[in-house]
């Protein structure tokens, strides 16, 4: 979808997509667990921002507290080496509805 | 005398006696409370990391053994690997080691209660409940922490299983064949525990609030799984007692499932057809294990709970067309959404009413929702041309509102004719008997449709203005109470002049003491939980049509409940001395508070 590269408000650069939860009962235990999962094997700080709330994308307990729902857009925003990778392959997983 | 008795819900019949086995505990309200010294914080910090990575390890290690017929409970086992892994559980308690050096276990309950405010905040109900599973992994790891560590491979013979909680991954571990019972604190009817212990053919409780309080590891308890009742060290008599008891059961229990495939028919030839209550389609087999003549009740409101949206047409004609072609040619009744109350579907929101019970619930909801009602009616019209399907709709308060419903099915059914989608065009279509203003328009109601149920839960409840769950006034809750008798009556004969049958599907059907009196009002069929099927068979099946019409003539004349009572079971006693000590019944519940 769209990608941008903006500056946070803390300072640091970070590279941002968006995706929309397509899964069937939003982010629930299974979903976000492949997530976090997915996420954990970057280096670059991955988050993901809904409705003003950011949760730490390598965190399933901080996903599920983010509680999106099917059809939320969620924004990915990733800094460090391999920020880009790691925007390419969540979004790609989210596309597939976080199964594969 | 016994130590104590503590109760329980009870998951799975049957008597076990044997030692108490501590499997897990919940640790929060024993937890050791200790600061640790500023040089031994580090140690302190290991000795955590090293914990969560052994439950890693074990769990990661029974999740590669798992059984194949276990494997669906292996994502359960994923979640709680992620979030044993996650950083904000194991990073937040080091935190609270460094920063007020607090031990690991405290440290790591302190981390759960972070989670427990965050998870509170969430109006999602099944997001919220997974605060469910980062207690029983930090349960896990405070357990390696605490060097109370069971190991499962030491359940020596005649073990009785409890627990805090049991989780999937609990059960693998466990040893089948050394285990008697399981008793747990958490859980509800339709927990993982109850479905294992069915599934083992072993008694289990869960709910047992008292359990970590009065039993110790090793105590010698007998667990009933038909009253709901662990005695915790029982003396010389009271086991001697329970041994009888439970090679009784045994024998019995054996008899009636070898029996059980034979029709519920009286000694002088009338026959009652015997249906089962379901709520999941995974059930026929216990259904047609009991031998149950088909569906009386397929409660459908499990599809619609624990999720955000809402289900599609597909996805319920899916399971309806299983069930139906499962079952086929034996019937099943749908009973159409039931929801609101106590149950409600997320997407709703709950309704926030004073008096739910007499609230927007079930066809009333339906009826304010057409579009949620009508997919419903699609997928089981769809699912009629499967198998031998009927429909019925709950909570009918009078002859509009049948109407009503039966106009939606009427537009459901030209859609499906346009669309060219096959179904049954003969479906036939009940209503559901439980509110005392359709008792007294029964007549009137009886020329709307098929066939009726009666569901005694709501209408005891309903009738008597009792709510039972309550326990100021459960006491009031008689099932056999004058009031009852008559209105159940009052259906079957209006059914019966209008040329329908008439079905009972409450608790009542089950209980061996009110089932003779239901064959003497003529009740064309009764629907029960599966479990209970051989033994309300083998009831039927050594009656007479004749003792019933009597009993039910001079119960009707009793003005009081006690006097009913005492009829009822006199008759059974008279007649199942053998049996009678098995029973549990809603009767027993006939005592005033002092």
């Amino acid at each position: 979808m769209t990608e941008e590269s903006t500056t946070g408000s803390e300072g640091g650069e970070y590279l941002s997509r968006k995706v929309i939860v397509a899964t069937e009962n939003g982010l629930h235990a299974r979903p976000a667990g492949k997530l976090a999962q997915e996420a954990q094997a970057f280096q670059a700080d991955i988050s993901l921002v809904c409705d003003d709330q950011e949760a730490d994308a390598k965190s399933i307990l901080d996903i599920l507290t983010l509680a999106a729902g099917p059809g939320n857009v969620v924004e990915l925003r990733a800094s460090g080496v391999d920020a880009e990778a790691a925007l390419e392959r969540l979004e790609q997983l989210f596309a597939n509805k976080l199964e594969g | 005398m016994a130590d104590s008795i503590i109760t329980g819900i009870p998951v799975a019949t049957g008597i076990a006696i044997g030692k108490a086995f501590f499997v897990n505990r919940s640790h929060a309200a024993n937890l050791p409370r200790q600061t640790v010294a500023a040089r031994l914080v580090g140690d302190e910090i290991d000795r955590l990391h090293d914990a969560f990575k052994t439950v890693v390890q074990e769990l990661a290690a029974i999740r590669e053994q798992m059984p194949e017929e276990l494997k669906s409970h292996g994502s359960l086992i994923d979640t709680h690997l992620m979030m044993l892994k996650d950083p904000k559980l194991s990073g937040a308690a080091e935190e609270y080691i460094k920063s007020l050096g607090l031990n690991a276990a405290w440290a790591l309950e302190k981390a759960v209660a972070d989670q427990e405010q965050a998870f509170g905040a969430i109006s999602d109900p099944y997001i919220r409940e997974r605060m469910q599973d980062v207690r029983v992994v930090a349960d896990k790891v405070q357990t390696k922490l605490m060097g109370v560590e069971v190991d499962m491979t030491a359940i020596s013979g005649r073990a009785i299983i409890m627990a805090h909680d049991l989780t999937p991954a609990d059960t693998v571990e466990l040893q089948a064949d050394k285990i008697m019972a399981f008793a747990t604190v958490r859980g509800g009817k339709t927990s993982h525990t109850g479905i294992m212990a069915r599934s083992l053919a072993i008694p289990a409780l869960v709910g047992v609030e008292k359990l970590e309080e009065k039993v110790k590891d090793g105590d010698l308890v007998v667990l009933d799984g038909l009253t709901g009742r662990i005695v915790v060290n029982p003396s010389e008599d009271e086991l001697e007692e329970y041994n009888e008891r439970a090679a009784l059961f045994e024998t019995y229990s054996r008899k009636i499932k070898r029996q059980c495939h034979l029709p519920a028919e009286t000694f002088d030839g009338s026959r009652v057809e015997v249906l089962a209550n379901i709520e999941l389609v995974e059930e026929v087999a216990a259904v047609l294990d009991n031998g149950g003549e088909g569906v009386g009740l397929y409660r459908t409101e499990y599809a619609y709970l624990n999720r955000k949206e809402l289900p599609t047409e597909d996805e319920l004609a899916d399971k309806y067309i299983d069930l139906a072609s499962i079952m086929s040619p034996r019937k099943v009744v749908y009973r159409t959404l039931d929801l609101g109350s106590d149950k409600y579907i997320a997407s709703f929101g709950e309704l926030n009413e004073a008096n739910p019970a007499m609230g927007l619930r079930a066809i009333r909801f339906c009826l304010k929702n057409p579009q949620l009602f009508k997919v419903q009616l699609r997928a089981i019209l769809r699912a009629s041309a499967y198998g031998n399907v009927s429909l019925m709709f709950p909570m009918i308060s009078g002859v509009k509102e049948v109407r009503q419903a039966k106009a939606w099915l009427a537009q459901a059914k030209a859609e499906l004719r346009r669309e060219g989608v096959d179904y049954d065009p003969d479906m036939p279509v009940g209503t559901m008997i439980e509110l005392p203003a359709a008792v007294m328009i029964a007549e009137y109601l009886a020329h709307e449709v098929d066939f009726f149920s009666i569901g005694t839960n709501d209408l005891i409840q309903y009738s008597l203005g009792v709510d039972r769950t309550n326990s100021h006034v459960s006491y009031l809750y008689q099932p056999l109470h004058p009031a009852t008798l008559r209105s159940i009556k009052l259906v079957v004969d209006a059914a019966h002049q209008a040329g329908i049958e008439v079905s009972l599907c409450g608790e009542v059907a089950s209980d061996p003491y009110c089932v003779p009196i239901l064959l003497g009002m003529g009740i064309d069929s009764i629907s029960m939980t599966p479990q209970a099927i051989p033994g309300i068979k083998r009831i039927i099946r050594q009656t007479n049509m004749h003792d019933c019409r009597k009993l039910l003539r001079d119960v009707l004349e009793c003005r009081t409940v006690s006097r009913i009572n005492n009829l009822v079971m006199d008759n059974i006693f008279k007649h199942f001395p053998e049996e009678v000590t098995f029973f549990s019944s809603l009767l027993e519940n006939d005592e005033l508070p002092t």
